[in-house]
């Protein structure tokens, strides 16, 4: 039972390297009623909330900005690489997104992503997308951003050990916390037995967590060391406080 | 196979006549969002709702004219990944233990999970596919804003289509030429190259979205999405509509008979 929900995405020869995949994207069909039911409903509010301070904070800019964002992390979701243990995965992206652009634009391109997952590529099902947005949305990305805030602020704000310690730990538990919910849903719906997902899913993703939190990592350092004006929360340094102009800056 | 030529082709067969074709966007959503929860969300063990279920996506699949070896090919590849995950519905602790072995136990309960998750997927992959091939991503927009979904959503969701191909080839070139450089050299090396890659992927990300911005305004862009452009609604949207809703119905009522 490895690679609980894969991606068909890399099976349809878009992608050259073998399909080992992580991915939490259910299918239709696992979920019941009641579960879908409540999952959507928080989804939508997510949703129209999100529009609406996304709106209010980038302007007329929100379109092209948001779309090509989203497309940023589809394209980054498909790479490839090796997670310590000898098996390889994917990023899930939630956290980046959070990091990099707030919790509700961050929140709302993840939104974006599995809905053109689901209807497009029939990655994760239309009748549970309101169960993956919200364990990878509105879980990983929302919150994981307060988590990565919060931990970020306790270590030092404007220090990079603070921001690494704030990614390592946001990353790795939206990872692992999105796979406990899968599989508490799972559970929920009488699809699977609790005993039988959460262990398997749960020691999958301590270690795929391991990887989404490494490349996060490197990723945010890498833009912390050469455009640090592009995080959501800046560094109050005297090198960050460039005349660049940046759109993503507030 | 469908990145190769700058954007991507799912719907090889929009240009198609035939009744379904005569649908437009709007009612084709409808059609399909109804069967697909109705078959996904129907509890398990409804056989006979999903046997109706099935003949009637059968006739919908056979007259819309879709082809037929591209549809069981895309839809095989998806639900082999679905299938990963059906082992899992096996081992339920109710029921009539048929096989046992240790702590491993199949019983009818599980069995029947199984079969139900499996028929549900397989359903909804299918009807999923009809509409994605046979409806073309701008006409898909165009039926969503019909369907009064938030207008900044579809933008969103437009713009993004548009760049999928643009940003997937950006980082398959970074990738390509880190490869030519020969920095995939161990895993430790691989994920640094690899994560440095994304971050170097998102700001230029960011400065395409400012290149965008400001050609779009330059085009007279002014923070809003273009009108609806309206669809015209003839007899055969309402009937198939109609005849949608009843096979739905009848799925989940042919118990009461």
């Amino acid at each position: 039972m490895l690679n609980f929900f894969a991606t068909p995405l890399f099976a349809l020869g878009l992608y050259d390297g073998f399909p080992f995949v992580l991915g939490m994207h259910i299918p239709d069909g696992f979920l019941s009623l009641p579960v879908s039911l409540l999952t959507w409903v928080a989804s939508i509010v997510l949703i129209v909330l999100a529009l609406g301070q996304v709106k209010g904070e980038y302007q007329e800019r929100t379109v092209p900005l948001m779309g090509v964002c989203a497309a940023f992390i589809f394209a980054a979701q498909m790479i490839n690489f090796p997670i310590p243990g000898g098996t390889s995965g994917h990023l899930l992206g939630g956290t980046l997104a959070g990091v990099l652009l707030g919790p509700w634009a961050g929140s709302l391109v993840m939104a974006v992503v599995f809905i053109v997952q689901a209807v497009l590529f029939q990655d994760g099902g239309l009748t549970v997308l309101g169960a993956n947005i919200f364990n990878m949305g509105l879980v990983g990305t929302f919150g994981g951003y307060y988590l990565y805030r919060v931990v970020r602020s306790a270590v030092g704000f404007n220090r990079w050990r603070g921001m690494a310690a704030g990614v390592v730990v946001a990353a790795w538990s939206s990872v692992v916390v999105a796979a406990i919910l899968v599989a508490v849903q799972l559970a929920l719906s009488g699809t699977i037995p609790l005993n039988v997902a959460l262990p398997a899913m749960v020691f999958w993703h301590v270690v795929i967590g391991i990887g989404e939190a490494l490349i996060t990592l490197i990723a945010i350092h890498f833009i912390w060391r050469t455009r640090p004006d592009l995080l959501f929360d800046p560094p109050n340094r005297r090198s960050a406080v460039s005349a660049r102009s940046s759109v993503l800056q507030r | 196979m469908l990145f190769h030529i700058g954007t991507f082709h799912l719907d090889v067969d929009s240009q198609r006549q035939s009744p379904w074709h005569c649908l437009n966007p709007a009612s084709r959503i409808v059609c399909a969002v109804l069967l697909a929860f109705a078959t996904a969300l129907t509890p398990h063990g409804r056989w006979l709702t999903w046997a109706i279920y099935a003949v009637a996506l059968t006739i919908a699949l056979l007259i819309s004219r879709v082809t037929l070896t591209t549809l069981l090919r895309r839809v095989s590849v998806e639900f082999l990944f679905v299938g990963v995950v059906l082992l899992g519905t096996l081992f339920h602790p109710e029921g009539e233990v048929l096989w046992q072995w240790g702590w491993l136990r199949v019983t009818t309960h599980g069995l029947a999970v199984l079969g139900s998750v499996m028929l549900k997927a397989l359903l909804s992959l299918l009807v999923l596919n009809l509409l994605v091939m046979t409806t073309a991503i701008p006409a898909l927009l165009n039926g969503l804003l019909a369907l009064r979904v938030p207008p900044l959503l579809v933008a969103i969701l437009a713009a993004m289509s548009r760049y999928i191909s643009v940003l997937v080839e950006e980082s398959n070139a970074m990738r390509r030429a880190a490869a030519a450089r020969n920095l995939f050299m161990g895993d430790r090396q691989t994920r640094l190259v690899t994560g440095n890659i994304i971050g170097s992927l998102f700001i230029r990300t960011v400065d395409r979205g400012e290149r965008i911005h400001r050609a779009m305004l330059s085009r007279g862009y002014a923070g809003l999405p273009r009108p609806v452009e309206q669809l015209t609604y003839r007899r055969c949207d309402f009937v198939a509509v109609t005849l949608t809703g009843l096979v739905t119905l009848l799925g989940q009522a042919i118990y009461l008979f």
